[in-house]
């Protein structure tokens, strides 16, 4: 109470004005996506001018949409392939980068310096010089229409191993010294000692790569080049493109489906990634 | 001996080290060798020199990609930064709930697939009964074709792309924020400073590193635009770039050589092309922010 007597009429208006615009805001951030679900679960006949789409309106329509698209096109398959996709680039990615980010943090041997510097120096090569050469080597292996190619060449990230080695050097020198006495191998004090501590971390690379590998549209566009390996993105690029003749209900049941997963992941784990999203601006 | 001792370390950064070597410094090496040959992929590449990068200094698309790059840029970079920053001053005047809640609508475009934004808006821009147009006709506005119209197409990338980085560069800003002392503001509330002197005189410098961070990211994405312009205009590797190439861009241009027209040793000069521009750019940046905290 004290506090409301104390500000003026003019706080107050500010107040208001600030609660305002910050929901306006909000409104343009969300809107586009709340539009997406509301064309989803409406009754495809109804004209926009009498069901502008402003909520939704039907379930069963939205419940109909989806059985249809996953019954009538290969957007099924498209989402195995990208769950795939995604769980083994996670898991790539955090096995080797968690390796070898415990030895660059935590010990030191001939080549560590240089060999930690060629990788830092990754992080500032952009991916349009790496791109081509990466596919060729990629096709020469034999790799195009397949799993291994959408995600080996991946699993080496940089900026991987960057965050976890900033993670794994707050681990105190002494911990490792005491596990090696009482007789830890070396991948024992890895994976007893030193995973644990930098459990977060891990949680937060696995999210992040997630949302990068699941939202990937280029590296699947020439890899995948076969229908029966196509992404959720690509079919959603193919749902979306002028040659199709689907209707905006179809298209937006396939833009929702795809928006899912990530939105699912970014309600349960906000803080983590607006986390994660900072410290890789912040430290970087 | 000495290398028995260390052998367990080598051991266990081999895996990395080894995809390391072959998905990403072996690639650029080669890239570099195709960069002076020509070769469409399966003959023996042929050495032209610099052959490739006159090539496609001289060509049309080229000089088309760059200067839709340079306003892209121009605009969509400092816009991007300057929405960010008042969006986070926003949601940092506010507290606890509110301050969570309104940070992670703001934050929410960030997480859609890029694929998905560029998707989602071609309908809220589509001719006639888009989002768009339809409010636009409430007002009595003709309906426009945003995304065929090539003098709306840029801008109507502009709007996506601020509409996905606002959010990203936000919460980077925001941490920012949270590091800049609070006595800073006590001393300057008691000189009589008022709450825009704050910000003008305090805040906004002491997030110049941040800022800057911000701006340098965000300059070596956009300069390496792909996803949003190829979906806007519904591209595809035999036809690409929008009405009139008024969306295309150097790594659609890239792309498009080396699945389009399987010329892999000019697209490969491209990247290198892109590179040098991107590189020396930032260097120079980062030579004037050093030269101007001297």
């Amino acid at each position: 109470m004290t506090t409301i007597k104390r500000t003026g009429s003019s706080d107050l208006v500010w107040l208001i004005l600030k609660f305002t615009v910050a929901i306006l805001i909000a409104l343009i951030a969300v809107f586009p996506i709340w539009w997406m679900i509301n064309v989803v679960f409406a009754h495809p006949g109804e004209p926009v001018s009498l069901n502008p789409r402003l909520w939704p309106t039907s379930l069963s329509a939205g419940v109909s949409k989806i059985q249809a698209i996953f019954a009538e096109t290969g957007y099924l398959r498209a989402y195995g392939i990208s769950i795939a996709y995604s769980v083994l680039t996670i898991a790539g990615v955090l096995t080797v980068a968690s390796l070898a980010a415990f030895e660059f943090s935590l010990f030191d041997f001939p080549g560590r310096r240089l060999l930690f510097g060629v990788v830092l120096l990754a992080l500032m090569v952009p991916t349009a010089v790496t791109i081509i050469p990466t596919y060729l080597i990629t096709s020469r292996l034999g790799w195009i229409n397949t799993m291994q190619g959408l995600v080996v060449p991946g699993v080496a990230s940089a900026f991987g191993l960057f965050m976890l080695v900033q993670f794994m050097r707050a681990i105190p020198k002494d911990m490792i010294e005491a596990a090696r006495l009482d007789g830890a191998s070396h991948l024992q004090i890895y994976w007893f000692v030193a995973l644990p501590l930098c459990r977060n971390a891990l949680v937060t690379l696995a999210i992040l790569t997630f949302i990068q590998a699941w939202g990937n549209y280029m590296w699947p566009l020439i890899i995948s080049t076969q229908t029966d390996m196509y992404t959720v993105g690509q079919v959603v690029g193919l749902f979306n493109s002028p040659l199709s003749h689907n209707t905006v209900d179809t298209v937006m049941t396939a833009n929702l489906l795809a928006a899912i997963p990530p939105l699912l992941f970014f309600l349960i784990f906000q803080r983590k990634i607006v986390e994660g999203v900072a410290m890789s601006g912040t430290k970087g | 001996m000495s290398f028995r001792r260390h052998l367990p370390h080598y051991l266990m950064i081999a895996p990395f080290m080894i995809l390391f070597a072959a998905f990403f410094l072996y690639p650029i090496a080669s890239g570099l060798f195709y960069s002076f040959h020509d070769w469409n992929g399966v003959q023996t590449p042929v050495f032209v020199g610099l052959g490739n990068y006159e090539k496609i200094i001289h060509s049309r698309d080229f000089s088309r990609a760059m200067i839709n790059l340079a306003t892209y840029i121009a605009i969509t970079v400092p816009l991007g930064i300057i929405v960010a920053l008042c969006l986070a001053l926003l949601v940092d005047s506010f507290t606890g709930r509110w301050s969570n809640f309104f940070r992670n609508a703001f934050f929410m475009p960030v997480v859609l697939p890029a694929f998905l934004s560029a998707t989602i808006w071609r309908w809220i821009y589509a001719p006639n009964f888009g989002l768009l147009n339809t409010i636009l006709g409430f007002f009595g506005a003709e309906s426009v074709n945003f995304l065929n119209d090539t003098g709306t197409m840029l801008y109507a990338l502009i709007a996506v792309d601020v509409w996905v980085s606002a959010g990203f560069n936000m919460v980077i800003i925001l941490a920012g924020l949270k590091n800049i002392p609070t006595e800073l503001y006590e001393a300057a509330r008691l000189d009589g400073a008022s709450k825009w002197q704050q910000t003008v005189f305090i805040t906004i410098p002491m997030l110049g590193p941040v800022l800057f961070f911000v701006f340098t990211y965000g300059f070596i994405s956009a300069m390496q635009v792909f996803d949003k312009p190829w979906l806007l205009t519904g591209s595809s590797f035999a036809s690409y770039g929008g009405r009139r190439n008024a969306l295309l861009f150097p790594v659609m241009d890239m792309m498009g050589r080396a699945f389009g027209g399987v010329k892999f040793g000019e697209a490969a000069a491209y990247g290198f092309i892109l590179t040098l521009a991107i590189v020396s750019i930032t260097a120079l940046m980062f030579a004037v922010r050093s030269w101007r905290e001297r």
